[in-house]
């Protein structure tokens, strides 16, 4: 549309303005997509900022709903929660997914392949499917309603992926490299201290920034396994808010978007190995 | 078995090209087949432990009447008498209605990366603008979803506003209606995803042949059809997977916030159901089998997959 006022100023050829008019409407398309997919976003925040009055007329804007949302949902402490389940498991799951993901691609043994093959495998286990026994299992542990409950299932969800995403950034670090740090003497576990996981930074941070979304976004896992307030995360606080029926929906949005609000930041930050991660996982 | 002789080669020629170490290279060897097992072990512990012997467990449960404290054997007519439950049917019936909503969850994102990949000023804002919802939780998109579809919501206004008042509806209230607006969401929360696998498929296309087309006079709607999209072939199964195990495995979030489930059993889906037996019902026998009938089923898309990316290797396009 705009592109076409162009023409009286530099007269161009038909074949440039034929061509800015294309390039106006791609633009304006994706525009309009743009719109579709912030919609939830302007959404969240315009109706967080209204009474349940205001909400209902669709008129007027106020902060009471922010300060209800505060007394009705423990949010500081929910946020903690999350915070602490997130950085303790993905702790976890980097421990074990770089020290395999290394022995897998290095230090291969007899049956090594194997054993890489089944811990990948387990990738097609839905949670659903162990959610039930792990329950139990967990429940005779004294684990349930404890962050360590949690954490372990999600250590468990996160590990084969990681492992996979980490044996396959080693497998492209030099053999020769590796053999040479050993041959000095640095014996293999330092040779994977010192050499190997500097090395593997930029694959570290991607397993860090899905498993921190997927765990920061999960509800089924702390539904099960925090139905205590005192542990539960964002994401679950959220839903047992929505499900009770009881609040306005401007606290809900307002509640929506604080849960929100962590890992959009993670997202905007880290985009990049995201998407990696994301690409990494067909295998090239 | 050939993916891990394929694997152990390069080390045994690396290991053969020094023959004046081979002393030391063996000792070596050793040490090094030590450090990889002990460095694999907590991985193993870990998936051994939380992932394949739950999955045991269940099948075990599966075939008791089972409340969590308690099991009963009833054997594998458990899984007779469960399959002869015509609300199971209902809720597999769920499933493949919302499998029809793939081809809008792989489609629409072909679209859009086809738009970014023309390079139009702005187009990496607008990507990571597309990507965005990926971060945030189906919980929340699922609470702004119920807000769209509700009668007073966007949805509705917007068809007031074209003049279609009539066809004005709480979407969330009928069974039926209710899976649509479910669909309609996945598929939502799935065009960031799909988008970005497309745009790096395109990324790495070829652009001789793109050009070679051109030159043949092939119009850009000849292009993307008979050229890119069966180049794309590889990027389009792996979508087509993440996108199937989303909608059989992924959906749990969205239909709590949604639904529960309802109107009557109008949004179950199998892993919803799994849930709701166990954890609603207490009967933890039948949504250990449920979760099972489940497990089955990605197992059979994951077959489908190798089977797929297999004749294709045949093929070689």
């Amino acid at each position: 549309m705009t592109p076409l006022t162009a023409a009286g100023t530099g007269r161009p050829t038909a074949a440039v303005t034929r061509k800015r008019l294309r390039m106006g409407t791609l633009f304006a398309l994706m525009a309009v997509i743009a719109v579709v997919m912030l919609y939830p976003f302007y959404y969240m925040l315009n109706n967080a900022f209204r009474t349940q009055s205001q909400f209902e007329q669709q008129h007027g804007h106020s902060a009471v709903s922010w300060r209800q949302l505060f007394t009705e949902l423990p949010v500081g402490r929910e946020l903690l929660n999350s915070t602490i389940i997130c950085v303790t498991a993905i702790a976890l799951i980097l421990l074990v997914a770089t020290t395999a993901g290394f022995a897998f691609a290095k230090l291969r043994y007899r049956g090594s392949g194997t054993v890489f093959l089944a811990v990948v495998a387990a990738l097609m286990v839905p949670l659903q499917s162990i959610i039930i026994p792990e329950y139990v299992n967990l429940g005779k542990l004294g684990l349930i309603n404890t962050y360590l409950g949690a954490i372990m299932v999600y250590v468990a969800l996160g590990t084969p992926f990681a492992t996979f995403l980490m044996a396959t950034y080693y497998r492209g670090i030099s053999d020769d490299l590796i053999e040479a740090a050993v041959m000095d003497g640095l014996g293999y576990g330092r040779t994977f201290l010192r050499i190997a996981l500097p090395l593997s930074l930029p694959a570290i941070a991607t397993v860090t920034v899905l498993q921190f979304i997927q765990i920061w976004d999960d509800l089924l896992v702390g539904l099960l396994f925090l139905q205590n307030p005192q542990q539960r995360t964002i994401t679950v606080g959220l839903a047992a808010l929505s499900a009770g029926r009881t609040t306005s929906i401007p606290v809900l949005m307002a509640g929506s978007f604080i849960s929100a609000l962590p890992a959009i930041i993670v997202y905007l930050i880290f985009q990049r190995h995201l998407i990696r991660g994301l690409t990494l996982g067909m295998g090239k | 078995m050939s993916t891990v002789q394929a694997a152990q080669q390069p080390a045994a020629t690396a290991v053969a090209a020094r023959p004046g170490r081979r002393r030391g290279g063996s000792r070596l060897a050793r040490r090094r087949r030590r450090a990889g097992l002990l460095l694999s072990l907590p991985a193993v512990i870990v998936v051994v432990a939380l992932l394949g012997l739950p999955i045991g467990q269940a099948v075990y449960y599966s075939m008791t009447t089972w409340d969590g404290i308690s099991a009963t054997w009833i054997g594998p007519s458990a899984y007779s008498t469960a399959l002869s439950d015509p609300i199971l049917w209902r809720v597999l019936q769920n499933n493949a209605l919302l499998l029809l909503s793939i081809p809008f969850a792989i489609g629409i994102p072909l679209s859009i990366a086809a738009l970014l990949h023309e390079h139009v000023r702005g187009w990496r804002f607008f990507r990571s603008v597309y990507f965005l919802p990926t971060a945030i939780s189906w919980v929340v998109i699922g609470m702004v979803a119920v807000q769209f579809f509700a009668l007073s919501g966007l949805m509705n206004s917007m068809l007031r506003l074209v003049g279609l008042a009539s066809l004005q509806t709480d979407m969330l209230a009928g069974q039926r209606s209710a899976l649509v607006a479910l669909a309609i969401t996945f598929v939502w929360s799935m065009l960031g995803t799909n988008t970005i696998i497309f745009l790096t498929g395109m990324a790495t296309l070829d652009q001789t042949l793109i050009e070679a087309a051109r030159v043949d006079g092939l119009s850009r709607w000849q292009i993307f059809f008979r050229v890119t999209v069966p180049l794309l072939k590889r990027f389009i199964q792996f979508s087509f997977v993440i996108t199937v195990i989303s909608a059989f495995s992924a959906l749990f979030s969205l239909i709590f916030v949604m639904t529960n489930g309802g109107p009557g059993f109008g949004t179950t889906t199998l892993e919803f159901f799994v849930y709701q037996s166990a954890f609603a019902q207490g009967q933890f026998g039948t949504g250990a089998l449920y979760g099972i009938i489940l497990f089955v089923i990605m197992i059979i898309v994951g077959l489908v997959q190798l089977r797929l990316i297999r004749s294709e290797d045949g093929e070689g396009w």
